[in-house]
């Protein structure tokens, strides 16, 4: 035991003494969140329709008390920059259609395909809507007929999500990032003790201690899993305070980071740390090289990603739920969702995490018997 | 806001005609009527349906509001029914939270309180939370059903609208109707009447503040409701941290004033119609018109066979006077059915009362008023301080002189002790107070609102040109209560947006506000347009 604390304090410290690899590591946790809000608020900004919109109404002189009403919920023509592609036509029968009862036409030209132009262009629809059926109760009480008579049904809808939930899908990639990074942060520290350290030849050195492989490949990764822990640590702290400047209450929900899910984050972290160092080490330790290492693990992290992405925009559910990394994911996200949280699905997807970190532990221990891998013959 | 008058209230037997008259006929109505909207399409209507109790939440359970299809906060408070003896009979006030987006202030929140009086607040949660949206990004909107009205201790009569076509409410024996509402009440739980008024009620308001833990509170009052926080801030002013009054009644003014408010209305109407080149060259005789159609009516009511406005079942239409005026009445409070108005009078003159059945089907409902919880208010607050002058000007109008007539008689059987003369004076004080009226209002004149202000040192009253009753709700009033509550000081908050021509055109007739080109004929009017 006190061989593997020699150990790990032996790895930090060379790790703390590469600051610049350090701080390499530790870029994405400070800078992911704070790239995300900077998304989402420019994401807000063009998603959300303006206060006022300005869109070009053509033959407004047809209709000027539908373009009041407008004018009234923030819809205007205007000139320039603000304007949005969105044109209205009121048609020239406008009025004598008006007068007949008969259905009084104008135009609505737009991409809808625009994402831009989503929300404003639905907006504008929704407020012609409500003109058009307003006069058309106003038309019903001018001939003597209750207007309550146009809605046979009372649609009640009674929505469960609650502010916290409908972010669900922001959170859900804020979880992401945040499992994500427990794999970057960890990843040059376990690309530097594993295939640095066979690149500079001291890994015969070590090996040449009193020590076994076995305290060896501990000591290795849990230096490296502290690494991944602090990654983790500081990302959900960079959240907590970033978040909060986005506005997303213009979207209508909360995206509240709070310190009894940072708790849960953790404990459901450490597992997926374990995994992400060993992960890592197994797999450096094959390359000869710290560029070798690099090259292969872009391509081994492809999985953790995968499975993580898989689980944000809830891809096949049911088989995801039981596995690790994207169990862990659906846990966090039923949490705050308000959901229960599934237990059996945590505990199954947790065990697997260890199970599988604990086999490749086994197997780095074996290959490390080889004189192949030790001497990079 | 207000959609109880397109749902009628339960019906129970045949016996409570009358009880009606009460409501349509000598309410007040400082209170909001919902504007015709595509809502009758769409709105949902639950009954306040309480989910059973969560752990998460200690002082509230979720709830659905109707209207709302999000989970919101419900929950109540036992209060004394008296507060002078705390041991004696418990009622509960209810209340509901619309909670904050991002609640970035959770020790403040909103109070929005309803008119009426009689009003529930929470049954109108869903025009509340469309009007204050704003407000509610940064800070829960709290509503409270004050005492007497929706679940807290409604005293309210049932409402029958069997025959609300044919009775004729000219004959009701008001005092009797009125004794019959009280017994009812009792009948159906012993209450102390003389406890529901808006002093005691305000206690309520400040209990449930305590209870929710909300250090302060910004107060919104639409109606009725700015007498309740005036009262508020007179009584608990460290309490609150704005105050927003909507469709103003100071405290020097008794409201059974009204009467003057709705004529001036009326004259704005008309002149209205006669600046609109459009409605005056289809109406050009606009109060002719209208004074023909009285003056017939108040020689006899006139009868006429007539499809029933939902059922379409061919019913007898009785039209009275009082009918045909409180018709108008209330179709003054909201501007779009107030657009309708010209096409109507002038077809009721020329004999067809389609549109004004139209437009009665519409407002003869009680619109959810508590009538006894009105009748506490109104019999304490302010029939003891209508004074000689205004009997003798309410005598020159029908409506007011009927109302007034009609209050007297209610009051005869609805014992109430007068408030002292010390209600009556003005409030003095400096919380930031925003004060908002409407220049076309049909109850809360402009000038009520100026009233207010005599001693307000931290105050700002806008006149919104083209609004009736509920500027906030017709206006950009909502986005300067938002600025207020927000934090920007209420002598630098700009109205000038209130100025924005927001009026709605008259209909020209049954189908159109638009002006046809010549070339066609219109089909409903028989006015010659060139």
């Amino acid at each position: 035991m006190k061989m593997i604390l020699a150990m790990v304090r032996k790895e930090l410290i060379d790790a703390a003494r590469d600051k610049r690899s350090v701080m390499a590591g530790l870029y994405y946790a400070i800078g992911t969140p704070l790239l995300m809000c900077g998304m989402f608020m420019v994401l807000i900004g063009q998603l959300s329709s303006p206060e006022d919109l300005h869109i070009t109404i053509n033959k407004a002189d047809n209709a000027p008390d539908l373009i009041r009403y407008l004018d009234n919920n923030g819809i205007s023509h205007g000139e320039g920059k603000s304007v949005k592609a969105i044109t209205l036509t009121i048609s020239d029968d406008y009025a004598a259609d008006m007068a007949k009862a008969k259905p009084a036409e104008v135009i609505v030209t737009a991409d809808k395909s625009n994402e831009k132009l989503q929300k404003s262009i639905s907006r504008l629809e929704r407020n012609l809507q409500a003109y058009s059926s307003e006069m058309g109760s106003l038309r019903l009480i001018a001939r003597g007929v209750n207007p309550q008579v146009m809605a046979p049904l009372k649609i009640t809808v009674h929505d469960q999500s609650t502010a916290d939930s409908k972010g669900g899908l922001i959170l859900g990639i804020a979880i992401f990032t945040m499992i994500y990074s427990v794999f970057i942060s960890a990843m040059n520290l376990a690309i530097d003790t594993s295939a640095g350290e066979r690149e500079r030849n001291s890994l015969a050195l070590l090996l040449s201690h009193p020590m076994t492989t076995r305290q060896l490949v501990l000591g290795k990764v849990i230096a490296v899993t502290c690494f991944a822990m602090l990654g983790l640590v500081l990302i959900m702290l960079v959240s907590k305070v970033a978040y909060m400047f986005v506005p997303w209450q213009e979207l209508g929900f909360s995206v509240n980071i709070s310190p009894d899910f940072m708790g849960l984050m953790f404990a459901i972290g450490a597992p997926v740390a374990l995994l992400a160092s060993t992960l890592q080490l197994y797999v450096s330790f094959m390359a000869k090289t710290f560029k070798e290492a690099q090259s292969y693990l872009t391509m081994v992290l492809f999985v953790p990603v995968a499975l993580s992405m898989a689980a944000t925009y809830n891809i096949a559910p049911h088989v995801l739920e039981w596995l690790p990394v994207s169990g862990q994911q659906q846990v966090l996200m039923a949490f705050i969702k308000g959901r229960e949280i599934p237990m059996l699905q945590l505990a199954i997807s947790s065990a697997a995490t260890v199970i599988i970190a604990i086999a490749l532990m086994l197997g780095m221990e074996r290959s490390l018997k080889s004189e192949k891998v030790v001497f990079g013959l | 806001m207000l959609h109880r008058m397109f749902f009628p209230a339960k019906k129970h037997g045949h016996q409570h005609t009358a009880t009606r008259t009460l409501t349509s006929l000598f309410v007040i109505w400082m209170l909001l009527i919902a504007p015709v909207s595509s809502a009758w399409a769409q709105t949902p209507l639950s009954e306040n349906a309480q989910q059973p109790p969560l752990t998460k939440q200690q002082l509230t359970q979720p709830c659905y509001l109707k209207g709302i299809s999000e989970q919101l906060e419900c929950g109540k408070v036992s209060v004394a029914e008296n507060p002078q003896q705390p041991e004696s009979k418990q009622i509960d006030i209810h209340f509901a939270i619309l909670p904050a987006i991002k609640n970035r202030y959770p020790n403040e929140a909103l109070l929005a309180i309803a008119g009426g009086p009689g009003q529930s607040a929470i049954e109108n949660a869903a025009g509340f939370n469309r009007m204050l949206n704003k407000v509610r990004q940064q800070r829960d909107i709290l509503l409270i059903d004050q005492r007497g009205t929706g679940l807290s201790h409604k005293l309210a009569c049932e409402d029958d609208n069997m025959s609300l076509l044919n009775f004729n409410d000219e004959a009701v024996n008001i005092g009797e109707t009125t004794q019959q509402c009280l017994d009812e009440i009792q009948k159906k739980q012993p209450t102390d009447i003389h406890q529901y008024t808006s002093t005691t009620a305000l206690g309520d308001f400040e209990a449930v503040r305590q209870y929710l833990g909300y250090q302060q509170l910004h107060l919104y009052g639409i109606s009725y409701g700015t007498r309740m926080a005036q009262l508020y801030m007179r009584k608990y002013p460290q309490s609150l941290k704005t105050v927003t009054l909507d469709g103003i009644v100071p405290m020097q003014q008794s409201v059974i004033a009204i009467g003057g408010a709705i004529e001036r209305a009326m004259t704005l109407l008309f002149s209205d119609c006669a600046n609109a080149s459009a409605c005056q060259q289809t109406f050009p005789n606009l109060k002719q018109d209208f004074d023909s159609v009285d003056a017939k009516l108040a020689k006899a009511p006139i009868k006429q066979q007539v499809r029933d406005p939902l059922t379409n079942a061919p019913k007898t239409l009785l039209l009275t006077r009082s009918k045909f005026n409180g018709a108008i009445r209330m179709a003054l409070y909201t501007p779009n059915i107030r657009a309708l108005l010209p096409h109507a009078i002038h077809q009721a003159a020329q004999g067809d009362y389609q549109a004004i059945l139209g437009i009665y089907t519409l407002t003869a409902d009680s619109a959810g008023i508590a009538i006894g919880m009105h009748a506490s208010v109104v019999c304490s607050e302010d029939i003891g301080r209508v004074t000689e002058q205004m009997r003798k000007d309410a005598k020159i109008s029908y409506m007011s002189g009927n109302m007034l007539d009609g209050l007297e008689k209610t009051c005869a059987v609805w014992q109430m002790p007068q408030v002292d003369t010390d209600f009556s004076l003005p409030i003095s004080s400096d919380i930031p107070t925003l004060l908002l009226s409407g220049e076309i209002d049909p109850a809360t004149p402009p000038n009520w609102g100026a009233m207010a202000m005599e001693k307000l040192t931290n105050a700002k009253h806008f006149i919104a040109p083209y609004a009736t009753h509920g500027v906030a709700y017709q206006s950009c009033g909502n986005d300067l209560i938002a600025q207020l509550v927000n934090g920007v000081n209420v002598m630098d908050i700009d109205g000038e947006c209130l100025n924005k021509d927001v009026r709605r055109s008259f209909y020209l007739n049954a189908s159109s506000v638009e002006v046809a080109p010549h070339t066609v004929t219109n089909p409903s009017t028989s006015q010659d347009k060139d």
